[in-house]
């Protein structure tokens, strides 16, 4: 599948249809999505007070980015005192380029990458790719959709999407012999073996960031694989790039931002690997990078800081309410054409890349509000949602007979009067499209719907006439 | 204006007062710290021994490492690893001496041994740090790490840890939870990735 850069209305309408036909996707859709989902609960579940600690947290979030700027140069300060370089990045361009030059400086060929979001955002990889550096991802997960040529379907989880016979058939390729598919310990120990080399030759280590600690200058990555930490220990240059919204005050902020991370994410009570890092290699330790830089990317963060839609950067990326997602569950992330898909890929994606481009994420939605229940900070996801919808109708990005039929239910529904008039001219208008199982109409309603007719009296009607208990 | 300058002075256009939340106590209360602890990291596949004293953690230590047939082991120079009697038969590796060639030891050794400086009992938690003589790659490159903690070591969780710990950090501190494993095929768990396939706590009074 290839990777759109957007998702209007048809083509998110398109792909969701053909992923929906997917048999093999909508086992492994529901099948992953599941088993977060009961992870997460049993997890939360066995923590004492966990919805006192979601409020804890959610109040945390909303501090901080209250006051973003001040923790972003304490941050500063305390990290460039520990040997870190610091870096600021305005769009994802500046990113890439601060990262291409570092590169270059130290004539790097090849790159390891532990799993990030954010560099996906400013698509990396290609522009690594295109300067002759090679990257390789060494997240499983991300290695695997590395080698298949794809984007990931999903925050955490970015190979979901894939069976363990796909998964076979490229790891086969890449090995040059045939793997079987049922010896998921053995596809996991040929990845071992083929990457560890790679670990071990690359000139620098590129990782995101779960949270930047400002109080000690402190860059937190969570990882399971110990990838993470294999790529800011082994190389002698470790990148880090880190969204400016992923700041935490300190310390016992930070103990409350992992306890619900993990839990959230994978259902773990915390993840196997979280390591801390301040600045590069001290004077007499044994191991280690000589240089840690660290680009703070804002790529349209800040101009969200005071707007309606400023909750959505307390997100912390567990991706919890992908999982939750009747959307998402069915859909699959790829229909998002973003690398942040679901309910949290619904909001941000259109606030950061464009409206317009992504015209189709915020109706992507049933407004069920799963996501704001599974969300570790209570994010209010489908009020900013509604809220896009809003946008979208003053931007005029919807289609215009939806604009038009809703114009009228508006005009309809404003009084009683003109709703009663309609309503009985709708009665005798809907006659000539009257059949048994409901309303045909010459207008589509969705592949093999039907509208039901209206009641001879309307309920109204009807509780005025004591007719309904 | 520079980059650095236009992204603060955005967000200080909008900030507001607002101020952090107390920090939050631990709402936990384990009857046996030790036991949390082995409970916690087991149910992830980690392995944990309790032995009442030094000389019984540093003879459990040497029975695993020729249960394993271990040949190559490095070992972080820190307390109490320098006084583990050494295994004949065994090639180590002490930290903290010929550092150039501790890289390609731990590449090809069959085992890492380190202490840690905490450990969380509520996830089965150790956590260790860098500095002279402690090596991130002895935990993390070896097929097996063993750690050596003190039981006084144990704390209740992150959040009593957070409270206590002096904001002294090093370059690098990890909080290693249970073998390195993934669930990234199918969502089937399969351990040993990238980093230890097993990984041992001994605790010892």
């Amino acid at each position: 599948m290839s990777n759109p850069s957007s998702a209007t209305m048809s083509q998110f309408r398109h792909s969701a249809t053909v992923a929906i036909a997917d048999i093999q996707l909508q086992g492994a859709l529901t099948g992953a999505t599941n088993k977060f989902v009961n992870g997460r609960i049993t997890a939360l579940t066995e923590l004492p007070h966990a919805n006192a600690l979601r409020d804890h947290f959610k109040k945390i979030r909303s501090a901080t980015l209250a006051n973003l700027a001040h923790y972003l140069e304490l941050f500063e300060e305390r990290a460039t005192t520990a040997g870190s370089q610091i870096h600021w990045a305005q769009t994802g361009q500046d990113a890439v380029d601060i990262v291409l030059n570092i590169a270059r400086q130290h004539g790097v060929k090849l790159v390891t990458k532990s799993k990030s979001m954010v560099t996906e955002e400013i698509h990396l990889n290609a522009a690594l790719e295109a300067n002759g550096i090679t990257p390789v991802e060494t997240d499983l997960g991300e290695w695997i959709i590395q080698l298949a040529g794809e984007p990931p379907s999903h925050i955490i989880g970015p190979a979901i999407h894939k069976t363990r016979h796909q998964v076979a058939e490229l790891f086969s390729k890449e090995v040059g012999r045939p793997l079987p598919a049922d010896d998921i310990d053995g596809l996991t120990a040929e990845a071992r073996r083929l990457l560890r080399t790679q670990f071990l030759a690359a000139g620098l280590g590129i990782s995101g960031g779960n949270l930047a600690i400002a109080e000690t200058g402190t860059l937190v990555l969570v990882t399971n694989e110990g990838n993470g930490r294999l790529v800011t220990s082994a190389p002698p240059v470790h990148i880090a790039i880190i969204g400016i919204e992923k700041i935490c005050p300190d310390w016992d902020a930070a103990a409350t931002w992992l306890a619900l991370l993990a839990r959230s994410a994978t259902g773990q009570p915390m993840s196997i690997y979280t390591t801390a890092i301040t600045g590069p290699r001290r004077a007499n330790d044994p191991d280690g990078p000589e240089e840690v830089h660290i680009i703070l990317l804002d790529n349209g963060r800040s101009q969200l800081a005071g707007t309606p839609y400023e909750e959505i950067l307390q997100c912390i990326r567990c991706g919890a309410c992908l999982n939750v997602c009747p959307v998402y569950k069915k859909a699959g992330g790829h229909a998002y054409g973003s690398p942040y898909s679901g309910p949290i890929g619904a909001v941000v994606t259109p606030l950061l890349f464009g409206l317009e481009e992504y015209a189709a994420l915020p109706q992507a939605s049933t407004l069920c509000g799963a996501c704001k229940d599974a969300c570790p900070a209570r994010i209010d996801l489908p009020r900013m949602l509604l809220q896009l919808r809003q946008d979208e109708v003053a931007a005029r990005l919807l289609p215009w007979r939806e604009r038009k039929a809703e114009e009228f239910a508006a005009f309809v529904l404003g009084r009683e009067g003109r709703m009663n008039f309609f309503t009985k001219l709708g009665r005798w208008g809907q006659r000539p499209f009257q059949h048994d199982d409901g309303l045909k109409l010459p207008v589509n309603v969705g592949d093999g719907r039907t509208l039901p007719s209206l009641a001879p009296k309307p309920f109204r009607q009807l509780w005025d006439e004591g007719a309904v208990e | 204006m520079n980059p650095r300058d236009e992204i603060l002075n955005r967000l200080q256009q909008v900030q507001r007062d607002e101020t952090l939340p107390p920090p939050w106590q631990s709402r936990r209360d384990f009857p046996e710290l030790a036991a949390r602890f082995r409970q916690a990291l087991t149910a992830v596949k980690g392995e944990v021994h309790q032995v009442d004293s030094l000389a019984a953690a540093y003879d459990l230590t040497n029975q695993l490492l020729r249960q394993m047939a271990a040949e190559k082991v490095v070992v972080n120079d820190e307390r109490p690893l320098p006084n583990l009697p050494r295994l004949p038969h065994i090639t180590y590796h002490q930290v903290g001496q010929e550092d150039e060639t501790l890289r390609a030891f731990c590449a090809s050794a069959d085992a890492g041994l380190t202490s840690a400086d905490a450990a969380l009992a509520e996830t089965g938690t150790v956590i260790l740090t860098s500095g002279p003589g402690k090596s991130r790659l002895a935990s993390l490159l070896p097929p097996v790490h063993i750690a050596l903690v003190p039981i006084t070591a144990l704390t209740t969780d992150l959040f009593t840890w957070a409270a206590s710990f002096n904001r002294q950090l090093p370059a690098n501190l990890n909080f290693i939870s249970g073998p390195s494993k993934t669930a990234d095929i199918e969502q089937t768990m399969a351990v040993g990735v990238h980093g230890p396939k097993r990984f041992i706590v001994i605790l010892y009074a």
